[in-house]
């Protein structure tokens, strides 16, 4: 996931990414107190125009999952994104790990590849 | 609200189109999200009859056969990669109002979903991490599915 963000950290403007991405950092710093956190806008690889902000990518490293099983952790973060699910966020891959796992397991898996699923959505889903 | 309200009346029409079993994946696939019909396919009622068709059943865009979404896609082939292939999968794309009523149901914003034993387990992100530690293969067993990568695991050990 570093080579990805950091590339899109790059490429966005001002380098923090867009609008939605600082919102979905600020709500999941607040919500979660993440020891590690990674945003990463997926948009463009899913067929969006730039700075489309409707697919993302979100790696949570939160002391707040310790003892929950993956379906809670999960959970919460789209507890925090509420809002933002309901609206422009159409899709929200989630990694949510306890700091100890992150420590002995400092990566991620990559997104799936799209396959074009929006051509047929009149609404988000 | 419009659900809750539509509920009542439209469960005996949900109910009259249902009933089939054994059907071909594909067809599955293609017919269990139209041939529901009307508001009652999203309704909490339909939904639970269909997550409890079947040990495994996924709600998804596409089909198993031509998912049209990365990540129901990655659902698909974890579960291939497993020799699970008779399963029940809805292609949500068919039926905004299964596609809505299910995330209702499951409280869950997005699609794909899975469920086992008529239990939702999570999408493909949960559904990754559980093939990556094992978890899957266990889950599987417990519903009576012997997971195809333990027959892969044996096949090894033997050379």
């Amino acid at each position: 996931m570093r080579g990805p963000l950091l590339a899109a950290a790059g490429g966005a403007m001002g380098g923090a990414g867009g609008p939605l991405a600082r919102t979905i950092r600020a709500k999941l710093t607040a919500a979660l107190q993440p020891t590690h956190l990674e945003v990463r806008d997926d948009s463009p690889r899913h067929g969006g125009p730039p700075g489309a902000e409707t697919h993302f990518g979100v790696l949570v490293v939160s002391g707040r999952f310790a003892g929950l099983p993956l379906l809670q952790r999960h959970r919460l973060v789209h507890e925090a994104l509420r809002a933002e699910l309901a609206g422009p966020l159409h899709a929200l891959q989630v990694i949510a790990r306890t700091p100890q796992q992150w420590e002995s397991d400092p990566q991620a898996p990559p997104a799936p590849p799209c396959l074009g699923g929006s051509k047929r959505e009149q609404r988000r889903g | 609200m419009r659900a809750a309200v539509r509920t009542g009346w439209r469960i005996g029409a949900a109910a009259a189109l249902r009933g089939r079993s054994g059907r071909p994946l594909s067809q599955a696939a293609q017919e269990g999200g139209g041939a529901e019909g009307g508001g009652g396919s999203g309704s909490r009622e339909a939904v639970e009859r269909l997550v409890r068709e079947h040990p495994v059943v996924v709600f998804m865009k596409g089909s198993p056969a031509q998912p049209l979404c990365g990540f129901s896609n990655a659902v698909v082939q974890i579960l291939r990669l497993h020799g699970v292939e008779d399963y029940r999968a809805h292609d949500v794309l068919q039926d905004p109002d299964l596609r809505q009523g299910i995330k209702n149901y499951s409280n869950w914003p997005t699609i794909p979903q899975v469920y086992l034993n008529g239990e939702f387990v999570g999408g493909c992100d949960i559904l990754l991490q559980m093939h990556q530690n094992g978890d899957l293969v266990e889950e599987l067993k417990k519903l009576g599915i012997r997971s195809a990568l333990l027959d892969a695991e044996k096949d090894q050990e033997k050379k």
